[in-house]
């Protein structure tokens, strides 16, 4: 088990490191001067005197292993530079933002589960019938969806035409705590609908799949209660790639919620993000992108784990 | 199936074929300019001139739907070709060459997936500024890895096939197998993923577009539509109808089609029913004549089990009474494992009993039809009275529980005993089956056991609740011929010390029989040929098959061994008269001409043989 964890770690860390790298190199990687590149509008040559100054700022100047032994440096010290626009520290900046996005996400997680996992595994015990037809044909459409249309027409219709809660917006829940969940509860509710409707379509083929395994029909030759075996044979054994799809999820959720976000206005990581695209903020996108991809490859080793604890086969591979 | 597989693709494809058609077929139609404003008509309500209305800037709302499709199936379609010529070549090469190359373009492609899609579409959009070209970039870095990944995964997969090594064999190059081979092979789950990438390139470039990150207006785009519209909902909410319409329903007839296409190519995705766990009324087998004897354990008259119209199990009758071993003995494919399944009601839900009566004698001196008992009923008696061991003990146990676990879970089912003593009579059982070690053993998780010792635990678990009839389903099957040994000894053991266990034993092991049974019946195409004393039947075969299995093991003294020619009929596609007839030597006319019925030849002794004097 010890083995297997510090394996897990070991490789987690150097995917960190890979992603830094590529984060680094990736404004190197296109053609032409990176300063020029950014400057860039529409095809008009920038002024050469901007260029130089912003190439002085990102340290352009210097043998590109300097650049690169400095960035990690830095990276070291939690230092993410500072923003083009304004020279705000990006780190702080995002120390700032990054809670705030994620209890979105935890609060749609939270949602979606409620949802779809009862729903996934009754629609699977009742494989087949006119019920389970139309939870499968409801998931598939919450699936197509793209969640800033779902999030535009609930602010349509339940912040406008409804009027029960506000189109967005940010409570600080010290301050209210019922108005924070209140403004919550849209931008939650959009993205649980199709995190829901993956987990609901997971649960159900896994249930079905491991309801056709022979441990299933040897616990019913011993006779155990059905409510046991559905609960502690069938769905023990089930949900675990029902846990790796949703840590998959979440992990792109770190990113999805961009679109959610500016839909409702919360002011989480993603409306920094997508202001820092606008004004092409270098330090600033890749100070995000760097910090999500972290946070993406630490979910992915959290779910490693948690399967070893669920699997005990797995501690032994 | 495949037929039905067809129908079900049409209409979506049909749609997706419709909206391709009208993007294609949008500069030839008699539509207003997408981008002409009229200012003053802005925010107009539907009306003969505009069927949807006009926008904040006046532009036409319908010619603009239709001017979007283009422009984002355009963009959508585009990337996802780039996406899969990348991808796939990426794939092809590394599944192909492995080595070097599949360290290089497979690595690559996973360390993409390792960044959220929207962030990386993001940094290439901060790179290289908004607009349809940067959209295309982006969006077929972001989706070639994912081509890759399949085709490598399908590659590798074909290229294991005899078919490739024969071509490897006989000289051609690699391209020429790559292209003319493999790509062929590969080519459905390449379409799959094709039109999954298009669905999902279509709702992301729509999204950066929403984000104002993506095309650039004034060009018609539906997630600049919905953007547009944003601001003016109040007064105007058809205008952020249509394309959210627009588009939520490009994507769902994209996504269907994927489903869709993914089941017609591959047909093994069948489902497997839970029905059981709610079925509470038995079906009812249609009755057979009963003896008035009272069964002394079990008796089974005419089960016959049927897989829609085809007979699988015909008319099958067999007696154990207690302290005896039956031995049910063929070829896979005789029925015989059915025959069990179907004594506990655990028979799979697309199999129905179609007739016969299944009487057991319960500890109470009460008779109860096995076939008549309803799911509640039945699962007192499963584990308790009559317990069964399965065939394979890897897969028999739960591998997430420990082992004294699920014995004691199934001394708990069926009994009042607490938690700590269930787990206490666990270990003791674990002891009797045999299991040095015993306390250790019990928690131990199924993996962490031989196959051998994983029977025994099972064996331990049947005969926990003193049950009066153990089913065992070829017990030694799957296990290593000296643990075989062990494990019938086991079976040999169980007999002596409880003398009043019946045992139902099903085997296709003759040897197994010659050790342990003290009645045989032997079962061919579904019914029993011959039945008899264990010894008597198997020093003296009265049927051919019988023989035929008798010549067919290896022993000591034999010079050759017999195989049967041929094989087991299919039940579909039995033979007129004798089933067995086609590869019987002693097979004559009159063989074929009617199905010869079990005849008693002896006290205790059957045939279903008309020939039965003429072998010995």
């Amino acid at each position: 088990m010890l083995g297997y964890v510090v394996r897990r770690i070991c490789v987690a860390a150097g995917l960190v490191l890979i992603v830094a790298t590529l984060v680094f190199l990736a404004i190197h990687l296109v053609p032409g001067d990176p300063a020029e590149l950014l400057l860039s509008q529409g095809g008009v040559a920038p002024d050469p005197a901007t260029v130089a100054e912003l190439r002085e700022k990102l340290g352009l100047d210097a043998p590109l292993l300097d650049q690169y032994v400095n960035y990690l440096a830095a990276l070291l010290h939690g230092n993410l530079g500072s923003s083009l626009i304004d020279d705000h520290s990006v780190a702080a900046e995002i120390a700032l933002r990054l809670p705030r996005t994620l209890e979105l996400i935890a609060a749609a997680a939270v949602l979606a589960i409620l949802l779809g996992l009862p729903a996934g595994t009754l629609a699977a015990l009742h494989a087949g019938s006119l019920a389970d037809r139309l939870a499968s044909a409801a998931a598939g459409i919450a699936l197509s969806i793209p969640v800033f249309v779902v999030g535009t027409v609930a602010i349509l219709l339940f912040a406008q035409k409804l009027r029960w809660v506000p189109a967005g917006g940010y409570v600080p829940f010290e301050r209210d705590a019922l108005g924070h969940l209140l403004v919550l509860a849209m931008p939650a509710g959009t993205i649980a609908l199709g995190l829901a409707a993956v987990i609901f379509r997971m649960t159900r083929t896994s249930v079905l799949e491991v309801a056709a395994r022979d441990y299933v029909r040897a616990a019913r030759a011993r006779g155990i209660a059905p409510g046991r075996i559905v609960l502690n044979h069938i769905l023990r054994n089930a949900l675990l790639p029902v846990v790796t799809v949703l840590a998959l999820h979440l992990g792109s959720l770190l990113g999805g919620t961009v679109l959610v976000e500016y839909v409702f206005n919360w002011p989480g990581l993603s409306g920094y993000l997508v202001r820092a695209v606008e004004l092409r903020d270098y330090p600033e996108v890749t100070g995000i992108v760097l910090v999500i991809s972290i946070l993406f490859v630490l979910l992915n080793l959290a779910v490693d784990l948690t399967y070893a604890v669920l699997d005990p086969r797995v501690r032994h591979v | 199936m495949i037929a039905r597989a067809r129908r079900e693709l049409l209409i979506p494809g049909i749609v997706v074929g419709a909206i391709i058609a009208i993007a294609l077929a949008v500069p030839l139609l008699p539509l207003p300019d997408p981008t002409g404003m009229d200012v003053a008509a802005r925010l107009s309500p539907p009306s003969a001139l505009h069927p949807l209305g006009q926008d904040e800037y006046g532009r036409d709302v319908l010619s603009r739907i239709l001017w979007g499709a283009r422009t984002s199936l355009f963009v959508a379609s585009l990337a996802a070709a780039a996406a899969a010529v990348a991808g796939t070549l990426l794939g092809l090469l590394g599944g192909y060459f492995r080595g070097l190359v599949e360290l290089i373009t497979l690595r690559f492609a996973e360390i993409i997936l390792c960044f959220p899609p929207l962030l990386l579409a993001l940094l290439v959009v901060t790179l290289m500024g908004p607009g349809a070209a940067t959209l295309i970039v982006a969006l077929a870095l972001l989706y070639a890895p994912g081509f890759a990944r399949v085709c490598f995964a399908e590659t590798l997969a074909v290229r294991e096939l005899d078919f490739v090594t024969a071509q490897e064999a006989l000289g051609a190059r690699a391209n020429r197998i790559l292209g003319r081979t493999i790509l062929p092979n590969v080519a459905p789950t390449l379409l799959v993923q094709f039109s999954l990438t298009l669905a999902a390139a279509l709702v992301l470039e729509s999204g950066l577009s929403f984000l104002g990150l993506g095309v650039v207006p004034p060009a018609p785009s539906w997630g600049l539509m919905i953007r547009g519209a944003r601001s003016t909902m109040e007064q105007a909410p058809w205008l952020l109808l249509w394309p959210c319409l627009a588009l939520s329903g490009a994507v769902i007839a994209l996504n269907v089609l994927c489903d869709r296409l993914r089941d017609a190519f591959d047909p093994h995705a069948g489902h497997v029913g839970t029905g059981w766990l709610w079925k509470r009324v038995p079906a009812q087998p249609a009755a057979t004549a009963q003896g008035t004897e009272k069964p002394s354990l079990m008796r089974v008259d005419g089960l016959s089990i049927e897989y829609g119209a085809v007979r699988l199990v015909r008319d099958v009758s067999l007696r154990i009474a207690p302290g005896e071993t039956l031995a049910v003995v063929g070829e896979s494919g005789s029925g015989k494992t059915l025959t069990a399944l179907a004594l506990l009601g655990l028979l799979p839900s697309s199999l129905r009993l179609a007739a016969g009566t299944l009487l057991f004698t319960d500890r109470n001196g009460q008779v109860r039809d096995l076939a008549r008992l309803d799911e509640a009923e039945l699962r007192k008696l499963r584990g308790g009275e009559i317990a069964m061991v399965f065939q394979d003990p890897a897969a028999s146990l739960n591998p997430v529980h420990r082992v004294g676990n699920q014995i004691a879970e199934a001394i708990r089912a069926h009994g009042a005993l607490g938690r700590s003593a269930a787990t206490k009579r666990a270990i003791a059982l674990l002891r009797d089956v045999g299991l040095p070690d015993a306390q250790r053993r019990a928690r131990a998780f199924p993996h962490e056991l031989s196959g051998g010792q994983r029977q025994r635990a099972l064996i331990a678990a049947a005969i926990a609740n003193e049950p009066r009839l153990l089913i065992a389903d070829e017990p030694t099957t799957a296990l290593d011929v000296t643990i075989q040994a062990q494990i019938l000894a086991l079976f040999a053991a169980l007999k002596t010390r409880r003398e009043r266990l019946g045992i139902l034993f099903v085997t296709h092991n003759l040897a197994v029989v010659a050790e342990i049974a003290d009645r045989v019946c032997v079962m061919y195409a579904g019914e029993i040929v011959e039945e008899g004393p264990a010894r008597e039947l198997l020093y003296q075969p009265r049927h051919p098959y019988t023989a035929a299995l008798i010549a067919s093991v290896p022993e000591g003294g034999a010079r050759r061994l017999a195989a049967i020619p041929g094989v087991v009929p299919l039940p579909s596609a039995l033979p007129s008269g004798c089933a067995f007839a086609p590869r019987c030597r002693y097979a004559g006319l009159q063989c074929t001409a009617a199905a010869p019925p079990l005849e008693i030849i002896a006290a205790g002794r059957a045939s279903r043989c008309i020939k039965w004097r003429e072998i010995s």
